[in-house]
């Protein structure tokens, strides 16, 4: 293997300094002169229709400077996820909201906002917005949503009662015909929950409109460049008068930011216009909880079959998701569950079948992850079932049937490389599989079980979505290197894995690289950090652009040494002939070379501009439980995560990443969910409320990085940013009915359900 | 509203500051002392992003009336290290990768000092228990344990 000098190393990040010490800034951070603060009123009801609603009282009250409604806003229909600005075509994006209607579909909608010079009187004078409904029969499941008598959410559902955009269908081979050629077939449901990002800091963005009608928003985006697009369509102005940035830095996202923040910048935006002063909106966390995206609950059903030799030979996968009050992602999140959940398996006939259903719960939309742990939680669930029956050990099992590199599959791009068996191997012996049904005494009151999950993902949306990148390099007049890429920094590492590879790529210190990022106003279109791509595909449009620079740099100095081009390189920031002796003199450090050019008027500048492939990342999860048959408590007291992240270009962030993901993982498979009462409230709407992991739940985790180098991806690299938290409910799921034979069919195994389950089964 | 002035020590400066009986001291400190650094992550204790270290004892600012700092003694993330000289605990949680989105960041590295100001050698239980009132949502408080025990061994109990 070549050794980098830069890629590889665990650098510290060049973010640390800042947020150790406290000055690194946030949204919710920010303030302008004059600034004034806005609060939202939002809806008491599941689904109303407004009869009247009369500002004029909070208008009056000292302090107020704006109140935005419907009748005062724009009347124009947006998504305020971004996949309005990248659903690829034929597929047209589902525009169904409005920044404020006079229908309410939610408890937590948006009704009304104010802008005042304090949160507090802001706050006071939403108290004194009077507001008459008149209620409508709202619906919470997405199977009743679909019946005939169920309330219509939105107009315009082509496809069937309240579904929103196309139904997704994935046929591969002949389902029905593998379906009853199979010896065995595998056929249940399984019920999945709300869970809630919970990002740190809560949705927030500061807006400003300067006379001349430009807007700046501060924002708590994932998705700057994005966001940016949104907001010139909502508000009708060009894009070239939008300038979206992080400040830099981002309080986690999840998922849930990518677009706008839960519509936080333009009520900032529309206020700011009113009042003619910059306007702050921060969510408080009860608001972040009810009205910002959640991840999708549903149902997914499995018809796996296999052959008595445990060839697996047919899969029927069908995913009916709650897309909540609006849209959002629902018609990407069911196409994600149905492309991952058959791409891990070698199954030559396979089916699946996949839509939303909206219902007046809080909108749903992307967290990490995005549909995969709803396939892989009844997908290796399923798969554990087969094992059983089959009288096959589960882990030989999947063995037996994983994808390899080179095997055909459903994806529109090639299985171009797999380190899955790998994962499973160094996973078994970290979780001592061998020790697998000889862990519990007769009688014994904790009982323990191990159990494994698998899976893979994306490393970016293409060609699902649009997804391009570019980025910019200009090597300063000392030798020193300015990356732009419009890439946010939400905690993920990209500010120093960006400068990382950029550093290795051109050749020279990572010291001497600067990034500018997160601002759309300096870097170049990028469409944001989602889809595990950062690394991956900002990291492509980084490494074309130090490419391009370098190129250039070498034809300068071949000129200045009298040596062709071709015959040098560039490294530690030095250009020399390759092979060249130590007493050589043809060489010259970047530093003169730039500074040279510059005064012959020349700089370096190198544009990378690429649509990136696609290459799949693998893991595989053990988890080894305690379930105490007293109390029904379900506690994981190892967690092993094995991830093929093609290369690891810092492996502390890349082990970060997997232990972040294991955790959610873990509160997702025995703890998280958000529950509504029969009025469509949400019952979870805390932190305290939702049950959130804390430090005194980390069981031993062993996260293992396994570098199965993909030909696409820069350095060999794929993502890593959701893949944490893909096989994880699975891995636990089974671990907890090797534990106690009980199958769970439903997450979270809370320690009531589980009780429930032991009492019942005694 | 009568207004008060609340006088307390913060990061070893004797300030004065005019405040309304309702004010919490997490929203004195973010937005009448710009001292940002503190974060506010739920208004509700429930986070201990804001958290802070009074007399001692690390506390929920955002649960704290402004008031009840009268004459208190209050140490901010701003006030236990410089670039130049950091607090033991800056320089692990930035070593060993405790630090993601940086959110929890103060607010961890404040409750992790208060049981380092107290207890220079914890064990991993003890660690746990100090900063189970803080949320991290990032890292899977893996590297943030490690941090903290990593500070403790480099810890000096006068810095």
């Amino acid at each position: 293997m070549k050794a980098y000098n830069v890629v590889g190393h665990s650098v510290r990040r060049l973010d640390a300094l800042e947020k150790a010490t406290g000055t690194g800034t946030f949204a919710s951070d920010y303030s302008l002169p004059g600034m004034l603060y806005a609060k939202v009123l939002r809806s008491p009801h599941a689904h109303a229709k407004i009869i009247s609603i009369d500002t004029s009282q909070a208008e009056k009250l000292p302090g107020v400077k704006a109140v935005a409604t419907y009748k005062n806003t724009p009347r124009v229909k947006f998504n305020t996820s971004a996949t309005m600005t990248f659903t690829v075509p034929a597929m047209e994006p589902v525009l169904d909201q409005y920044l404020f209607d006079n229908v309410v579909r939610y408890v937590g909608d948006e009704v009304a906002a104010v802008a005042a010079t304090s949160e507090k009187i802001a706050a006071a004078a939403l108290e004194l917005i009077k507001v008459e409904y008149e209620l409508l029969p709202a619906v919470f499941d997405p199977l009743k949503a679909m019946e005939a008598d169920a309330p219509v959410i939105h107009d315009g559902c082509k496809e069937g009662k309240n579904i929103p955009g196309d139904i997704v269908k994935i046929p591969y081979g002949d389902v029905e015909k593998g379906l009853a050629e199979s010896d065995v077939v595998i056929d249940e449901t399984f019920k999945l929950p709300v869970q809630k990002q919970v990002q740190m800091e809560t949705q927030a963005a500061v807006a400003r409109v300067s006379n001349d009608g430009k807007i700046t928003v501060w924002s708590s985006t994932q998705t700057p460049h994005p966001s940016r697009m949104i907001l010139a369509h909502v508000f009708s102005v060009p894009i070239s008068k939008v300038r979206v940035l992080n400040p830099p830095y981002v309080g986690g996202g999840f998922g849930v930011r990518i677009g706008l923040s839960a519509k936080a910048e333009p009520i900032a935006v529309a206020l700011a216009m009113k009042a003619k002063k910059p306007v702050k909106l921060v969510y408080d966390r009860k608001e972040d909880f009810i009205a910002s995206d959640t991840r999708h609950a549903g149902y997914v059903s499995v018809k796996l079959g296999a052959k008595k030799d445990g060839t697996f030979h047919a899969m029927d996968l069908k995913g009916i998701l709650n897309a909540g009050a609006y849209c959002s992602f629902s018609c990407e999140t069911p196409g994600v569950l149905g492309a991952m959940g058959l791409a891990v398996y070698r199954i030559p006939n396979q089916h699946y079948y996949g839509h939303s259903v909206y219902t007046n719960t809080t909108p749903a939309g992307a967290m990490r992850g995005f549909g995969n742990p709803q396939a892989m939680f009844a997908i290796e669930s399923a798969v554990d079932m087969m094992a059983e029956k089959l009288g096959f050990d589960p882990l030989q099992l999947r063995l037996k049937n994983i994808m390899q590199a080179g095997d055909p599959w459903c994806l529109p791009y090639p299985c171009s490389s797999s380190g899955l068996a790998e994962c499973m191997e160094k996973g078994a012996a970290s979780i001592g599989w061998e020790r697998r049904g000889s862990l519990n005494r007769p009688g014994a009151k904790i009982l323990r079980g191990i159990g494994v999950g698998v899976g893979t993902h994306v490393s970016n949306a293409w060609p699902f979505c649009v997804d391009y990148d570019n980025a910019y390099i200009t090597v300063q007049q000392d030798g020193s290197v300015l990356l732009a890429s419009g890439v946010p920094d939400i905690g993920t590492g990209t500010s120093t894995t960006l400068p990382q590879l950029a550093a290795e790529a051109l050749g020279v210190n990572f010291d001497q690289v600067s990034l500018t990022f997160g601002d759309t106003e300096t870097t170049p279109f990028d469409i944001g950090s989602h889809a595990s791509r950062t690394l991956y595909a900002a990291g492509t449009a980084v490494v074309a652009a130090a490419n391009d620079a370098r190129k250039q740099i070498l034809a300068y100095a071949g000129e200045y040494l009298e040596v062709a081009p071709e015959k040098l390189e560039l490294n530690d920031s030095i250009i020399y002939v390759t092979g060249q002796d130590e007493c050589d003199a043809r060489k010259v450090h970047l530093k003169d070379l730039a500074y040279h050019a510059h005064l012959r008027n020349k700089q370096f500048i190198g544009v990378g501009r690429i649509v990136p492939e696609n290459a799949p990342p693998w893991h595989a999860h053990f988890a080894e439980v305690e379930v105490n048959t007293d109390t029904g408590q379900v506690k994981v007291a190892k967690l092993t995560a094995a991830h093929d992240v093609g290369r690891a270009v810092n492996p502390v962030i890349v082990e970060g990443q997997i232990e972040g993901g294991v955790l959610q993982g873990i509160g997702y498979a025995l703890s998280e969910e958000i529950k509504y009462n029969e009025k469509g409230k949400q019952l979870n709407d805390s932190i305290h409320k939702y049950m959130l992991l804390t430090a005194e739940d980390v069981p031993e985790v062993d996260a293992i990085i396994v570098e199965a180098n993909d030909r696409s991806g820069p350095f060999g690299a794929k993502g890593v940013g959701e893949t944490g938290l893909v096989p994880t409910a699975g891995a636990i799921a089974n671990a907890v009915y090797n534990a106690t034979g009980i199958r769970f069919k439903e997450i979270p195994i809370t320690e009531e359900k589980m009780y429930r389950a032991l009492h019942e089964k005694a | 509203m009568d207004n008060k002035i609340l006088k307390f020590s913060l990061n070893g400066e004797l300030k004065e500051v005019i405040v309304s009986p309702s004010d919490m001291l997490v929203d004195v400190l973010r937005d009448k002392l710009n001292l940002t650094g503190t974060k506010k992550g739920c208004g509700k204790g429930e986070c201990g992003a804001c958290t802070v270290i009074m007399n001692g004892e690390a506390v929920n600012s955002c649960l704290v009336p402004a008031m009840k700092a009268m004459d208190a003694e209050v140490e901010t993330i701003e006030g236990i290290g410089s670039p130049e000289r950091l607090h033991p605990l800056q320089e692990t949680f930035m070593d060993l990768g405790a630090i993601q989105c940086g959110f929890c960041t103060p607010g961890m590295i404040m409750s992790s000092k208060a049981l380092l100001d107290k207890n220079p050698n914890p064990g991993k239980k003890e660690v746990r228990e100090a900063i189970s009132g803080n949320i991290c949502r990032c890292t899977g408080y893996v590297k943030i344990e490690e941090a903290v025990l990593a500070a403790s061994g480099k810890y000096k109990t006068k810095r």
